[in-house]
C-alpha cells in the first residue's frame, strides 16, 4: 500500500500560502534581515582584518631573518644566496631599533627606527606606495571636494621633489646647497598633519613650542620642507651591549602612511649606513689590545722608541639586525620560510663562529603572519566575538519563525483537518509545513544574501549618502584610520550564511510541523 | 434508490462505542452501535444534536477510532477490510480512495480556486509523480463533475466568491474526484436555505441513482431522511430503529 508523503498538493499549498498571507512575508523579512546583517558584519570585519593585515605586511616583506640588537655580519652574502633561490623574489637588509626622537616642538618620544637600503627595501616591500607627499592624479575615495594639497598643480613640482627625496632618503640643504642624508617619518608622528573627515592630511604650516615663561614659539610645521628631528640611540659595543648615547639631527625627506596607526605614529626610516654608524654596527678594524701599559716599540718611520700601539688584526664586517625576504608570487609562505632557514644553515656553515648559529636562528626566521600574530589574532577574535553576538541575535529569528508558523498552523487547523479527511498522511502534513518553512528560508536567505552583497559592495556609497542626507557619519577616517570602510564578500562565507539562514527557517518550522502532524483530524475539522 | 435485499453489504459496523474526554470528564457518545450498509444503498442516520451521528460517520470514514473493549471488540468492516484494525497509512489510503466526505460547512480550502479544491483529493491520492502523469485525466474528470453541477463557469473562482449552494456542490465534486465507492455526507444541507438544500439533495440523489454510489448521510431533518433508502434513528448513541424510508 502506497501512501505518498510528498505530493503536488504540498507544492500547490506552499505557493498559495506564500502569496496570500502577510505572515510568511514577515517571516521572510526576518530571515532576510538576519542573513543580510550577518553577511554585512562578516564581510566588513573580514575586509577590515584583510586590510589591516595587508597594511601591516606592506613594510615587512614575507619572511624575516632577524638577530636583534647586535645583528649579524656578512648579510650581503646571505642576501645574494637568498636571491639565487627560485622561491625568493628579493631580499633587503635593515636595522631595527628603538630610540628617542626630538620633535620640532622639542617633545621627546620613543620611536622605532628602521635603517634601510632604500632601493632594495622598495623592491621587497611596498615602501614607495606608502610615501604620502607625492603628486597624485585623482582625489582619494572620500575627498569629494578634491581638497587634497597633493592635487594642487602649483605643488606638483614640490611633491615630485618630496617623492624623489623619499626614494633616495636625502634632502638638499637650502642654506648650504649640500644634499644630506635624511629620514622619512610616519605621517602621524609629529601631530602636525591634521587628518580630515575626508581621510586626507591637511599639513600645518607651523607648530608651537612651549616656552618656560608660559609663552609659545613658532616652529616649522611641514616637515619635508625644511623640518628636522633629533634621533638618539644607544650605540653598541662589539658584544652588543649599549655603550654611549649617540644623537644626530636628521632632516626629514618625506612622510609615509602604512595604514597601521601604531606604525605611523612611531616609526622613522633612515639610511642604513646612518644607523650602522650610530649603533656602531658599521665596518670596523679589529685590533689587538696592548695589555701592558709600559710596553714600547720602535717607530718604523723615525727609528725612535714609542709606546706600543694596538695592532690591527682584521676587519669587523658591518652588521644588520634583520634581512627581509620577498617571496615569488604564489609561493607557499611556510615553504619559503623553510627554504630561507635552509639557506641560512648553508650560510652559517660558511661563516661558523662569525654569525648566529642556525639552531639559535630557528625561531628568528619567521613569516609575516607569525610576526603579526598578535595583531591578527586580536582582530580575528574580535571578528569571532561580533559574529557570535550577531549569531545569537539572529538565532532569535528561529523563534520568530517558530512563532509565526505556530500561529499559521493554528489558523490553518481546519485546512489540516480537511487534508487529513481527504487522505493526507501525518508525515505528508508535516512535510507541507517543513516545505513551507524551507521555501520561506530559501526566499528570505536568497534575498538576504543578495541584499547583503549589494550593501557590502556599495557600503561606502550608502555611508556617504547617509552622511549627506542625515548627517550620519559612522565611519570617520579620523577615528578608524582607513579612508573607506573595508569590505570583502567571500563566496564561501556567503554560502555559509545562506545555508544557516535556510536552516534557521527549517528549524523554526519543525515544531509547528510536528504539531500539525499530531492534530486529531476530527478536532481539526470542528475547529472554529 | 436500490433494493437492499438484492445487494451484499459494503459496510458492517458492530459494537462500536466511543467516549470523548472533556478534561477529566468522560462523555460517552456511542453505546455499541450495530449497522450494516449495502452496496449502492442510500442510508440516512437520523438523530438529534448530540446523538452521536457525526461521530459515527467519522468512525466509518476512518477519521477516528472506536473505543477498545476486549470483551466486546468493536469492528467496522468495509468490504473485506477491517477498518478498525488498519494502521494509519492504510487508513489514510482508505480515506483517499474508498470514501468521499461532504461536510455541513463545505470545508473548502480558501486559497485554492474551484478546480484546485476539486483536484486536491487526487493530488493526495496519486502522489507527486502519479499526479503529474494523471493530471490531464484528473482535471478532465474535475471539469466534467463541475459541469454536471453547473459550475463550469466558476472553476477559477475562489470559495469566498461562491454562494453556499455552489460551495457545497464543489465539495461534492471534490468528494467524488477519486471515484469512491461510498459517500459520507454530514448534514450536507444544514447550512443552506430550503431551496438550495433541495437542489443539493437532488444532485446527491441523481448521483446515487446514476453511478450506484453507496451513500451514508447524517441529518436531523426527518424530511431529508425520508429521501433515503433506509433510515437509522440514533438516540443517545444507540440505534433505536431501522426503517425503510417512506418513499421506498
Amino acid at each position: 500500500m502506497i501512501v505518498y508523503t510528498r505530493s503536488v498538493y504540498q507544492a500547490l499549498l506552499t505557493k498559495k500560502y506564500l502569496t496570500s498571507k502577510l505572515m510568511p512575508i514577515l517571516a521572510m523579512l526576518a530571515v532576510m534581515l538576519s542573513v543580510a546583517t550577518i553577511l554585512i558584519t562578516w564581510s566588513v570585519m573580514g575586509g577590515f582584518l584583510k586590510t589591516l593585515v595587508n597594511s601591516g605586511r606592506s613594510l615587512i616583506g614575507d619572511v624575516t631573518v632577524s638577530w636583534p640588537n647586535v645583528g649579524f655580519a656578512h648579510y650581503d652574502e646571505l642576501i645574494a644566496m637568498l636571491e639565487e633561490d627560485e622561491l625568493v623574489e628579493g631580499a633587503t637588509p635593515i636595522i631595527e631599533t628603538f630610540g628617542l626622537i626630538q620633535l620640532p616642538d622639542d617633545r621627546i618620544e620613543l620611536i622605532t627606527i628602521k635603517g634601510i637600503d632604500v632601493q632594495s627595501y622598495n623592491r621587497v616591500t611596498n615602501y614607495e606606495d606608502t610615501i604620502w607627499w607625492k603628486p597624485i592624479d585623482e582625489p582619494t575615495a572620500k575627498d569629494k571636494d578634491a581638497s587634497d594639497v597633493r592635487l594642487e598643480p602649483d605643488f606638483t613640482q614640490a611633491m615630485e621633489m618630496f617623492r624623489s627625496n623619499a626614494m633616495t632618503l636625502t634632502r638638499r640643504n637650502p642654506e648650504s646647497g649640500i644634499t644630506e642624508q635624511a629620514g622619512v617619518l610616519g605621517v602621524e608622528v609629529t601631530g602636525l598633519n591634521v587628518r580630515t573627515h575626508d581621510g586626507i592630511y591637511d599639513p600645518r604650516s607651523f607648530g608651537f613650542r612651549a616656552l618656560p615663561d608660559g609663552g609659545v614659539e613658532r616652529v616649522p610645521g611641514f616637515m619635508p620642507a625644511g623640518g628636522s628631528v633629533g634621533l638618539t640611540v644607544l650605540s653598541l659595543d662589539s658584544t652588543g651591549k649599549p655603550v654611549d648615547p649617540v644623537t644626530r639631527t636628521i632632516p626629514i625627506a618625506n612622510e609615509f602612511q602604512s595604514g597601521i596607526y601604531e606604525i605611523d605614529t612611531s616609526t622613522i626610516f633612515v639610511p642604513l649606513d646612518v644607523m650602522q654608524e650610530m649603533l656602531r654596527l658599521d665596518e670596523a678594524r679589529k685590533v689587538e689590545v696592548v695589555e701592558n701599559p709600559f710596553a714600547t716599540e720602535i717607530d718604523p718611520e723615525t727609528g725612535n722608541r714609542r709606546p706600543k700601539r694596538s695592532e690591527v688584526i682584521g676587519i669587523d664586517p658591518a652588521r644588520v639586525t634583520t634581512v627581509l625576504v620577498k617571496a615569488k608570487d604564489g609561493a607557499n609562505l611556510q615553504q619559503v620560510r623553510d627554504r630561507v632557514y635552509a639557506i641560512y644553515q648553508l650560510f652559517e656553515d660558511k661563516h661558523k663562529g662569525e654569525v648566529p648559529s642556525s639552531f639559535s636562528m630557528d625561531n628568528q626566521v619567521r613569516t609575516w603572519e607569525e610576526m603579526n600574530a598578535t595583531m591578527i589574532n586580536a582582530v580575528k577574535k574580535e571578528t569571532g566575538l561580533v559574529l557570535f553576538i550577531f549569531g545569537i541575535v539572529s538565532f532569535t529569528s528561529v523563534f520568530l519563525v517558530l512563532a509565526i508558523f505556530w500561529s499559521m498552523v493554528s489558523e490553518k487547523t481546519k485546512d489540516i483537518g480537511i487534508l487529513r479527511a481527504l487522505g493526507a498522511s501525518t508525515p505528508g502534513v508535516a512535510w507541507l509545513w517543513i516545505r513551507y518553512g524551507t521555501a520561506i528560508g530559501l526566499i528570505g536567505a536568497t534575498v538576504g544574501t543578495i541584499v547583503g552583497i549589494a550593501v557590502v559592495r556599495n557600503i561606502n556609497g550608502i555611508h556617504d549618502w547617509l552622511g549627506e542626507t542625515f548627517n550620519l557619519v559612522i565611519w570617520d577616517p579620523r577615528t578608524y584610520y582607513f579612508i573607506e570602510i573595508p569590505h570583502e564578500v567571500e563566496i564561501p562565507k556567503a554560502i555559509i550564511v545562506f545555508v544557516v539562514g535556510v536552516l534557521t527557517c527549517v528549524l523554526g518550522s519543525l515544531i509547528p510541523a510536528f504539531r500539525s502532524a499530531r492534530m486529531d483530524p476530527v478536532k481539526a475539522l470542528r475547529f472554529e | 434508490m436500490s433494493d437492499q435485499s438484492t445487494q451484499s453489504s459494503i459496510l458492517e459496523v458492530k459494537s462500536v462505542r466511543k467516549t470523548y474526554k472533556l478534561g477529566r470528564v468522560k462523555v460517552p457518545v456511542l453505546h455499541g452501535v450495530d449497522l450494516t450498509v449495502h452496496h449502492k444503498e442510500w442510508i440516512t442516520i437520523l438523530g438529534a444534536s448530540g446523538s452521536g451521528k457525526s461521530t459515527l460517520m467519522h468512525l466509518i470514514g476512518g477519521l477516528d477510532r472506536p473505543d477498545r473493549y476486549p470483551e466486546d471488540p468493536a469492528s467496522i468492516v468495509y468490504g473485506d477490510r477491517v477498518i478498525t484494525s488498519l494502521g494509519s497509512k492504510a487508513l489514510d489510503r482508505y480515506r483517499s480512495t474508498e470514501v468521499g466526505f461532504v461536510f455541513q460547512f463545505y470545508h473548502l480550502l480558501p486559497e485554492l480556486d474551484v478546480l484546485g479544491n476539486v483536484c486536491i483529493g487526487a493530488m493526495i491520492r496519486h502522489g507527486r509523480l502519479g499526479y503529474v502523469s494523471n493530471r490531464k485525466s484528473v482535471e478532465s474528470r474535475a471539469k466534467e463533475l463541475l459541469e454536471r453541477f453547473g459550475l463550469s463557469e466558476r472553476i477559477k473562482h475562489r470559495p469566498a466568491e461562491l454562494s453556499g449552494g455552489e460551495r457545497q456542490r464543489v465539495a461534492i465534486a471534490r468528494a467524488l474526484i477519486n471515484e469512491p465507492a461510498m459517500l459520507l455526507a454530514d448534514e450536507p444541507t444544514g447550512n443552506l436555505d430550503l431551496k438550495t438544500g433541495e437542489s443539493i439533495l437532488e444532485v446527491l440523489a441523481e448521483l446515487q441513482q446514476d453511478s450506484g454510489l453507496t451513500m451514508v448521510m447524517v441529518t436531523h431533518d426527518e424530511r431529508i431522511a425520508a429521501r433515503a433508502d433506509r433510515v437509522i434513528r440514533l438516540v443517545d448513541g444507540r440505534v433505536e430503529e431501522q426503517s425503510m424510508s417512506q418513499s421506498v
